[in-house]
Order: structure tokens, then sequence, then C-alpha cells
């Protein structure tokens, strides 16, 4: 059987030679992205060897036109070909960052200039696509991450203060758990690759509006995060503005997710927002919010539950059981044991990448994709290239929320719509790394 | 005459110099993981000497024919550290039920922050036991336990020093009495290895392998759920002064005595 690793070594010995940019005349880029190895000091002289863009994280946030053409330099500075994927944006297969797709790794040393339309308007993001199977120093292990904003013709909501925050676990190991298999547990964990109280704080006024786009570019775990003394006004999820706006005490975000939310600042103090798990919080995942003219120790409330539901930012206007006539497509996610000492491979409908089934669409033909998670743990299910919408989580039918990533629950039904409207290769897979790596990927084809 | 002979000669084959008896009250490879915090592990060790020392020795009670159950409990300190606390009985004809002693256990481990390559803790062991069960009573140990999990393959070793604080032994010095395990999981839930026992009498001077002890045991574990520890097996003792064929099991129950919180 071939894995994922050896798949991958074929296509990015096949890359290099072929070196993705040379032969084309180079235009002047409006953004460079430089990968390479970085010291992140994430707390007072405590560093962790990493890999990053641009010698930060997270990586630099690009800013984009939403239709406007932009070119972007990318060089590999490291001993590992490497590719960037553009998350969350209707880019070519060619493009997009995901080798399985068809985009050329690049190769240690070698450079690439890409050029794209970037679409559609939100909060997106870049991060490596590579594998990294045991090696938990590799892929999205790595500080390889950041923002991308595609300016929208109209925000979602009326702000005075904006804030990009990533959440992101470190030093990981894999270790025994209550599944019986290894998974990966971390000693770091950060905001914006610092750990509470080490950043700079958020700087803020009494009787401002402050944005809050937050990502979880986490390999592999999801995060709760509570502002204390506030409330958070959900406007938009993966970018994608949410048909019902609502107010709730903690988020719950999953690797790739992102959520952009309104903070009302009508508690004038020194605040912690952070983790509400309280092992997650001591590992450093935290920071300050800081009003004007306030000084102190930082506050934090500690929440005694999670509580999250997607389905509460959803539609609630059109009728929910409204049918798109689409086609279905059944998808089955199993474990598949391979020692007490070892990570659990995956499978979709019994096989696992690359020999799961390709399975075709046809542009412009709606698809129903059904989540059957026979497994013990949650997926984070990320489709390439388009946005779905969510259509039933467990036994509730639902309208209006539109995602590129959904958390689907363990033997809990759920399922998504989206239109096949960008033709290419088009991967679909579980964004937990050590799941993609272990077999948890299949491909569209447009036929 | 010749029955006396014999008996001679088959004394003189399965007692060693210093007449040390064996244990069989807990037979246990130990991992290196230890028990976390607010939690208790209650153990019960039962094991039966089916083929064994017949005759008593220095008025030490036979080996043959008893049954011992020990009760262990170890309670979880902090998330490197464990104390466990053992009560030993045995029972046999003619004998009835009897305490035989008690000992206990402190273990600290290598934290998992460490990221070390394998799992790797210690533990001291000190108690006492009854002279009609063993000569030296009153011992100490001190264990060193190396673990490492491969895929379905688990390797334990366990090479232990044993000291007498009371009794014959007492001049004998540091014991060596290693243990090891092999596992292989052949599902989910049932793994199955070897476990090795043996006693190579002073660490000075190793006796000779006739007076050593030396034990292979057949094991399964039945991996049910992680509340729960079951462990069954079979072993026979390959020298002369080892019982030659015990039945061991362990069932164990985890117990958590703080309220899980989602938040913790």
């Amino acid at each position: 059987m071939v894995t994922r690793r050896e798949f991958l070594k074929t296509c990015a010995i096949g890359a290099s030679v072929g070196g993705y940019a040379r032969g084309r005349e180079a235009t002047a880029p409006d953004y460079t992205i430089d990968i390479a190895p970085y010291s992140l000091e994430f707390s007072h002289r405590r560093e962790i060897k990493t890999i990053a863009y641009n010698g930060q994280v997270p990586g630099p946030l690009l800013r984009f036109q939403e239709g406007k053409l932009v070119t972007i330099n990318i060089n590999n500075k490291t001993d590992i070909p490497e590719v960037v994927h553009w998350h969350g944006m209707f880019l070519g297969s060619s493009v997009d960052g995901a080798m399985e797709e068809g985009t050329p790794m690049i190769a240690p040393g070698g450079a690439s200039q890409i050029s794209f339309i970037p679409q559609p308007a939100g909060f997106r993001w870049y991060h490596t696509h590579t594998f990294a199977g045991h090696n938990l120093n590799r892929g999205q292990y790595t500080g390889q991450h950041g923002f991308l904003w595609i300016e929208p013709r109209e925000n979602p909501a009326r702000y005075d203060a904006e804030f990009f925050l990533a959440l992101h676990d470190w030093r990981g190991q894999l270790l025994g758990s209550g599944d019986g298999s290894m998974n990966p547990s971390y000693d770091v964990s950060t905001v914006n690759g610092r750990v509470l109280g080490f950043g700079a704080p958020l700087r803020v006024k009494a009787g401002q509006r402050m944005l809050l786009h937050i990502l979880n570019s986490s390999a592999t775990d999801c995060h709760w995060i509570a502002l204390a003394g506030h409330q958070f006004t959900v406007v938009a999820l993966d970018g994608n503005r949410v048909p019902n706006p609502a107010a709730v005490p903690m988020l719950s975000i999953a690797p790739a997710e992102r959520v952009s939310a309104i903070v009302e600042l009508n508690n004038p103090g020194v605040w912690v927002l952070g983790e509400v798990r309280k092992h997650i919080k001591q590992a450093g995942m935290g920071i300050v919010v800081e009003y004007a003219n306030k000084s102190g120790e930082p506050q934090w409330q500690q929440p005694e539950t999670l509580t999250w539901d997607y389905l509460k930012f959803a539609d609630t206007g059109t009728d929910v059981s409204g049918s798109n006539k689409a086609l279905e497509i059944p998808l089955v996610f199993k474990s598949k044991f391979t020692g007490h000492g070892d990570m659990d491979h995956w499978t979709i409908n019994g096989k696992s990448y690359p020999n799961t089934e390709i399975i075709g669409l046809k542009e412009g033909e709606r698809y129903r994709l059904q989540f059957r998670n026979e497994s013990t743990d949650h997926h984070p299910l990320h489709l390439h290239r388009h946005t779905f919408e969510l259509r039933q989580m467990g036994d509730r039918k639902t309208r209006g929320i539109m995602k590129d990533v959904v958390l689907v629950p363990s033997n809990t039904p759920v399922d998504v719509e989206f239109t096949a409207n960008h033709p290419g290769s088009t991967l679909f897979h579980c964004h937990q790394q050590d799941h993609m790596d272990m077999g948890f990927m299949l491909l569209f084809r447009y036929i | 005459m010749l029955r006396i002979f014999l008996s001679i000669l088959l004394l003189g084959f399965l007692v060693p110099p210093a007449i040390r008896a064996q244990g069989n009250y807990e037979i246990q490879v130990y991992g290196a993981d230890t028990i976390a915090p607010n939690s208790t592990m209650v153990e019960l060790h039962s094991n039966y000497t089916a083929l064994g020392q017949r005759y008593v020795i220095d008025g030490i009670y036979p080996t043959y024919h008893q049954e011992h159950e020990t009760l262990e409990i170890t309670q979880g300190v902090t998330d490197w550290m464990e104390v466990g606390f053992y009560i030993f009985t045995s029972e046999q004809n003619g004998h009835g039920a009897q305490w035989v002693g008690d000992h206990i256990r402190p273990r600290v481990r290598v934290p998992d922050k460490w990221h070390w390559p394998v799992g790797v803790s210690i533990s001291t062991e000190i108690g006492y036991q009854r002279p009609v069960y063993s000569l030296d009573t009153w011992t100490w140990e001190i264990r060193p336990i190396i673990d490492k999990t491969i895929k379905r393959w688990y390797f334990a070793f366990n090479p232990a020093l044993e000291r007498t604080l009371h009794g014959p032994d007492v001049h004998q010095g540091l014991g060596f009495a290693p243990g090891a395990k092999v596992g292989y999981d052949f599902t989910k839930k049932i793994s199955g290895g070897v476990e090795y026992y043996a006693d190579y009498g002073g660490f000075a001077q190793f006796d000779s392998f006739h007076y050593q002890q030396q034990q292979f045991f057949a094991v399964t574990d039945l991996n049910v759920s992680p509340a729960w520890e079951i462990n069954i097996g079979v072993g026979v003792g390959v020298t002369g002064s080892t019982d030659h064929l015990l039945i061991k099991g362990i069932l164990g129950r985890h117990f958590d005595w703080k309220k899980k919180s989602p938040v913790d």
C-alpha cells in the first residue's frame, strides 16, 4: 500500500525537477513569503525551534482586494519540500496549495511565484500542507500559518478596533490516551506565538466595538475561548457572515476554523482572553485585554461549562427542510487500530488515502455530503476550494451557515451541501494533522 | 531408605543455600506510568502455586498449593508520583487463611514534559512478612522501571535490587531480581505476551543457575476499559529453586475521586 508520505515524496521529486516558476518571466510580487527555520521566543528566554513565514509567528497578515489579481513569491529556505495552502479560497488546483490536487511542491532551496484572483471576501488563512507523520516538528505542528484578509465590499459589522489572533499548540509528543491509541499532547499553547502575559496586550478603549478574527491553527486540538467580563457576538464563521449574529459567552474553534466576533467594550479593566479549559490556559493560551487608563493584574473569570452550538447563528427565517435536489454522497469515517504504541489509521468508506475512492463531480451540480462519523473522535472536516452550507447537525436541520471546515462529533450525523462551481481536483480531509497523515483524505474530481 | 534418600536429594534440589522463600504474592512487571493524582487503583492479585515446594523447611510453610491473595492499593499523589500499599495473604490446606505481611511502595516517574523517548520510573518498596512465609522478615527493594510501546509491541524491564533488612540474607548485600515483559496487541482489547521473573541472588556474586529463581509466564492483558486492568497468566519455573507451575491473575479497578469537570 502506498502511504501518503510515499505518495508526497514521489510528487515532490517531480515538482523539484520541474521547478514550478522556472521559465516564466517573474513579475514584481505583491507579497513575498520566506519559509525558513525560526526560533520563536514564546515566553521570556524560552524558545521553540520551528519553521515560520518571514521570521514571525503567525506569518504576516496578507490583505487582498477581492477580485484583484495578486502575485506572491514563495521562497523555501528549508531542507524539505514545502507548499503553501490558501485556505478557504476559490483557487485553481495548481495554486491552491495541496500536492494531492496537483499544486507542485517547492523544492528545498527553491522558489515559486504564483498569481491568483482572491475570492471570496472574508477571513481566510494560509498554511503549510505537508506530511508530518510521527514527527511533531513538521507540517502544521510548526509555525507555518498566517492570516489572510480579503477585503469585502461591506464589512460584516461596524467596529472601532480589529485584532487577528491565532491559537496554536507547541512541543507536541505522542502519548497514550483514553481511546487506547497514541495522540499528540502539547506542553505549550499560545495566542499569536506568545504565552499569556508575555505578549503585548490588546489595548482598547471603553465604548469601542472590538472585532476579533480568531483562527485555530493548532495541528490537532480544538479550543474554547472566553473573554472575562465580556461576551462575543459572532458575526462570521470561517470568514463567511452568519445569517443570525448572536451573543455567546465563549467560542469553540476546531483546527482550521475561524470565528469573527464583535466585543462591546463596556466593562473597563484589565482582562484575560484565554482558553476556558484550565490545563490549556495553564500551558499559556491567553492574551491580556487592557482598557486605556486601567492597570493591575489581569482578571479571569473561570467558566464551569463548555457551550457552543453552530446552529445558534443559523438562518431562522427560511424553511430548513427545503431541498435543493442535491445528489447525496455518504461518507463513513472509521478508525483502524494499529497498536497501543501508534496513532490510529483512518478510513473513508472503508479505504485510506491514497487508496480512497475518487468521487466525480459535475460542474453546476449541487451535492450533499453526508458525514457519518463512526469513530470515537470528533473531526474538523475541510473541503478545499469550495464553501459548503450546513444542512443538518444531529437530528436538527438548518440553513444559511456557510463554512469550509465543520467539526463533526462522534456518532452524530452531519450533512453539508455545496455547489460544484470550481472545476479542478478538490481535496477533502480531516484537518487534524495526525488524521490526514494517517489516511483521512479523499479527492473529488470534476468530470 | 530409598525414600529418605530421594527426599534429601529433592530437598537439596529445591532449596538454595540461604533457603529463600519464593514470593509469589505480587507477580507483575511494572510499567513506567503512575496513577494520576486524585485517583486510586485497587488491584487484587490472585496467585496459585500448582507445583511448588512441598516441604516445611526451617519452619517455612511450603508453597505447594498455596493460594495467595494480595490487595494492592495505589494512590496517585502528583502527576509523577504514587504510593502503593500491599496486604499479603495466603490460604492453604492445613494452615487456613493467614495474613502474611504488608509492604509500602512509593514510586516516582519522569514527567511527560521531559519528552524522554522511553518511560522511566523508580520505585522503592519496604515491608514485613511473617517468618513462616519468609525467613527474611524485613526487606527493601529498589526497582528501576523502563518501558516502551512501539506500534503493537510493548517492552518493559524492571532490573530490581533487593536487600534483606532482617533475616538470614541480611549479610548477602544487594540481590538482583529482574523482571521483563514483551507484549503484543492482537486487537485493541486483547494483548498477549511473555513475562520473565528472576532472582539471581547476591549482586556481588550470583547464585549458581540451579539456585537462582527463573520463571516465564505466558500472559494476556485484556484492555476492556481504561477503568479496568485484567492480566492472566500461567508460569513455569525453569530452575530447581523455582516453583514449577503457577497460575496468576490481576484484577484492577481505577477510581477517580475528583468530579470530572469539562473545563479541567
